[in-house]
Order: structure tokens, then C-alpha cells, then sequence
């Protein structure tokens, strides 16, 4: 019993760990990426060269998928949590309440509407054409 | 001290708010939206300004670069799907960022809005740590792009399954790609009510358009802003 409860916090110790140095791998691609914007100075998000170099290493079995699966399983369980500090910048835009900034708002949504029917539509057509292609 | 506590009330919240919308599930509890109105209510009732905040907060901040790249994962996972509709999946995210982008310009015109706004509106259809990334090196407000992300996001959950079924989009591929594609996050966490295939043809059109997007924001703001 006692033995039994030993082992299984040993298990979740190690899981734990597991999860952190994972994320520290995951860092390190992210500020590769960074680095790599920064010294060649182009206007690209850093983080979008972390991605690239992460698939294409997984892609050639550098990077093994057991090194990264459990890290970015984590993070992106709890996603959302990280923008937070991003949206609540939103405090310093009072401005967005006037008649001006709800129009804008209101162009966002028309914006979106659009983009979900025309790509929805394409993508369904293009999709059937495509999977008959495959049957045939 | 107080650094502290920004990071783990932020947590807290954000804990607190994703039990309440568990417990019951409509968009409006979006516990990106619900976490986001309860701190800014919090702040303004103490006086705290925004740069105080971010004393502590971008802490968690740092964290969305190191989540971005985990989307590779995914990403790595669904290659099968991906390499099955490869034509439908990247021109469909194509067209949903040129629909994005162009239709948002016309009518950011039509309004007369400024044009670092505009900077700010490019990349409203991509995930938010991408969008506000391509928001900042643009020119953009990146905070602002926050919001424009988050109203795109709950148009999506809100009026997605309407303009659904008004344009009779009824495959689950295409459901899937013009959701993440123009709602992000939201829109994918909407679309697990329309079965598995459609959710990750969310996620893989999501990360894609965060790729794509990348390289057309700042080129259409190089030559059309």
C-alpha cells in the first residue's frame, strides 16, 4: 500500500518534470525562431520560424515526437490562459464604446461572415471535386 | 508583491471562469471574454493601470510564443488528412485570407479609419499570439488587434452555424476549414459538435492561415496601406 502510493507519486514527480523540460525544448525553438527574425531583421513573428523549424525537424525525425508530445499538449490545454494579458490591453482603448469604434466592430463581424461563407463555399466544392478525383 | 499577484489572480480567474463555463456551455461564457471583462473591471475598481498589470502579467505573456510552436504538433499529427485534401485545405485558407483581409480594408475605408488601425485589422482572422506578432511588426496596435481576434473569434462560435446553413455548407472538411480559418481558437472549439474530422480540419486550417497569414499581412500592408 504504502509502497503502492510511493511509486505512483514517483510517476506523477516524473511526469511533471517531463512536462517542464518538454516546454523547455518547446522554448528553445520559440526563441530560435526569435533570434532568428531579429538578426536578419524581417518584419515575420518569430514564433510562426519556432513552428516551421519544429515541423520540419519532427518531419526529418530529428526532433523524435516523444521529446515534444506531452510539452505542447500542455500548452495547448491552457491556450487561452496566455492571451489574457493580451486582451485586457483592450483597457487602454477606451474609445472602442464611441459610435466609431462599434462600427468597427460591426465591420470585424461583416468581415468574418463573408469569410466563412466564400471560403466555406470554395472549399466544399473544391473538396468534392477532389475526393471524386480520389475514387476514381 | 504585487507582481506576483497579478500572475496567480490571472491564473485563478482564468481557472475559475473555464469551471463556470463547463458548467454551462454558451459562448458567452467564453472564458477568454469572461476572465478578460472580470480583470479589466478589477483593475479599473483599483486604479490599477494596464502597465502595472503587465509588471506581472507578461510573465504568462511570454508563454504564447512557446504555444505557437506547439502547434506544430498537430499539426505533425493530422499530416495524413492534410496531405489527402492538400488542394482544397491550403487554396480554401487562401481565399479565406484574401476574403478576410480585402473585405475588412474596403469597409475600414468606406469608415475613413486611420491607417495604423487598418495595420491593426489585417490579421484579425489568426489565432491571437500570431495575430498580434504580425499586428506589432506591421505597424499595428497590438492590443487592439486583440480585440479585433476576439470579435472575429465570437462571430464565428455565434453566427457560424447560421451562415452555415444559409450558404448549405454541410461538409465536415469545409465546415472545419472555413471556421478555423476565419474564427480561430473560438470557431475550432465550436466545431466538436460537428464531429471529430470537422474540429481537427479546424485546428490544421487555423495553424495554416497563421503560417500564410504571416507571409501576406505585411506584404498586403507594404503595398496597399
Amino acid at each position: 500500500m504504502a509502497l503502492g502510493e510511493i511509486s505512483f507519486k514517483v510517476v506523477f514527480m516524473s511526469t511533471y518534470i517531463r512536462i517542464v523540460l518538454q516546454i523547455i525544448i518547446i522554448y528553445m525553438f520559440s526563441l530560435l525562431g526569435t533570434l532568428f527574425v531579429q538578426t536578419l531583421h524581417i518584419k515575420f513573428p518569430g514564433s510562426i520560424v519556432g513552428l516551421l523549424l519544429l515541423l520540419i525537424t519532427l518531419h526529418l525525425k530529428i526532433t523524435p515526437v516523444s521529446l515534444i508530445r506531452d510539452g505542447a499538449g500542455f500548452l495547448l490545454g491552457v491556450l487561452p490562459l496566455f492571451f489574457i494579458p493580451a486582451t485586457v490591453g483592450v483597457m487602454k482603448y477606451p474609445e472602442l464604446l464611441s459610435v466609431h469604434g462599434l462600427l468597427l466592430i460591426l465591420s470585424v463581424i461583416i468581415s468574418t461572415i463573408l469569410t466563412i461563407g466564400i471560403s466555406g463555399r470554395i472549399c466544399q466544392y473544391l473538396e468534392n471535386k477532389e475526393s471524386s478525383k480520389g475514387a476514381v | 508583491m504585487l507582481a506576483i499577484s497579478m500572475i496567480v489572480g490571472t491564473v485563478l480567474i482564468y481557472y475559475l471562469m473555464t469551471k463556470l463555463n463547463a458548467r454551462f456551455s454558451t459562448p458567452l461564457l467564453f472564458p477568454v471574454l469572461t476572465t478578460t471583462i472580470l480583470i479589466v473591471l478589477l483593475l479599473t475598481s483599483f486604479s490599477i493601470s494596464y502597465d502595472t498589470y503587465m509588471d506581472g502579467a507578461k510573465w504568462i505573456d511570454a508563454m504564447l510564443g512557446p504555444a505557437v510552436v506547439s502547434l506544430a504538433y498537430p499539426l505533425y499529427t493530422q499530416r495524413g488528412i492534410i496531405k489527402k485534401y492538400k488542394f482544397s485545405i491550403i487554396s480554401s485558407v487562401v481565399v479565406a485570407m484574401f476574403t478576410g483581409i480585402v473585405s475588412i480594408v474596403i469597409l475600414a475605408k468606406l469608415l475613413n479609419i486611420d491607417d495604423e488601425i487598418v495595420r491593426s485589422l489585417l490579421s484579425k482572422s489568426i489565432t491571437t499570439p500570431v495575430a498580434m506578432q504580425i499586428s506589432e511588426s506591421i505597424g499595428g496596435f497590438p492590443a487592439l488587434t486583440a480585440v479585433f481576434v476576439i470579435v472575429a473569434g465570437l462571430t464565428g462560435v455565434l453566427v457560424g452555424p447560421l451562415v452555415f446553413k444559409l450558404c448549405r455548407i454541410e461538409k465536415s472538411v469545409s465546415r472545419g476549414i472555413s471556421m478555423g480559418s476565419a474564427s480561430h481558437g473560438f470557431g475550432i472549439s465550436k466545431l466538436s459538435e460537428y464531429g471529430e474530422q470537422a474540429l481537427s480540419m479546424g485546428s490544421v486550417s487555423m495553424t495554416l492561415s497563421a503560417v500564410i497569414g504571416a507571409f501576406i499581412c505585411p506584404l498586403f500592408a507594404l503595398f496597399f496601406i
